[in-house]
């Protein structure tokens, strides 16, 4: 069993504050990080410190009510409180945040990564056209991919999210992964 | 359609991965996040103590006792 989900379900079953407290800490500093690029992909970054603050706030006071037992189970539910947080409190914002980062900003982050991780020749090449697919793309397209291929939500999360069904986000991805690809060719 | 070609999908997973690992690296979890995080855990757990202490205080039920019924005329 992975350690987040191990350390979830102790968490289910902690009585004392103060345990319960540490557990939250451990939990939150590991999570934090993914909510918060789902937080300020999703919405403009005036709001998003709020909006972040609030989803951390709604996923510690439900966590005792977790009843799953893998760790994708766990970050979809995360994501499904984050995405309800955001569409209840911050509607206008989460509708129309289709912001893109430009490919500068791109690779400050892959040279910040290369500080832990050095790139590889081969690396260097994959992360170009990463770089290059996801700056191709179009605004809607950016977006789906981004939220598919960046921040990880699966098919069925985003086809939720729209209030599509799962085949037609697997299509329309598929579909915006080959428009940039033959933008850049 | 087809899933698209594994060489797009392996350069944005490796993106991805790099991303988020640069992020939380320039962004690391900060103390009004945790903050947040304790006030929620703290909340929760007073409100579980008062519901407890609330189920153990109250008297216990005392059922009304059915009235009986008229005698039939």
């Amino acid at each position: 069993m992975d350690d987040l989900i191990k350390t979830v379900r102790t968490y289910r079953f902690a009585s004392g504050l103060a345990e319960r407290v540490r557990l939250a800490e451990d939990i939150f500093r590991r999570i934090e990080p993914d909510l918060r690029l789902f937080v300020f992909s999703s919405i403009s970054n005036d709001s998003a410190q709020d909006a972040l603050q609030e989803v951390l706030k709604a996923v510690a006071v439900s966590l005792q009510k977790f009843q799953g037992d893998t760790e994708k189970e766990f970050w979809a539910w995360c994501y499904r409180i984050a995405r309800n947080k955001l569409s209840d409190h911050y509607r206008e914002q989460y509708a129309e945040r289709v912001q893109s980062v430009a490919p500068d900003e791109l690779w400050r982050m892959m040279e910040v990564s290369a500080q832990d991780a050095p790139m590889s020749p081969a690396v260097w090449l994959d992360l170009k056209y990463a770089i290059q697919l996801l700056t191709a793309a179009k605004p809607e397209c950016y977006k789906l991919l981004w939220r598919h291929y960046v921040i990880g939500l699966d098919y069925g999360e985003i086809a939720e999210e729209r209030g599509l069904n799962y085949d037609a986000v697997r299509m329309q991805i598929g579909r915006c992964l080959e428009q940039a690809k033959a933008l850049l060719t | 359609m087809a899933e698209p070609a594994p060489k797009e999908q392996i350069a944005l997973h490796e993106f991805s991965v790099r991303y988020r690992a640069a992020l939380a690296k320039q962004h690391p979890t900060t103390e009004q996040s945790l903050d947040t995080v304790r006030g929620a855990v703290r909340e929760q757990y007073e409100q579980e103590q008062e519901a407890k202490r609330s189920q153990t205080s109250e008297p216990p039920s005392q059922s009304k006792e059915r009235e009986p019924d008229a005698p039939e005329a």
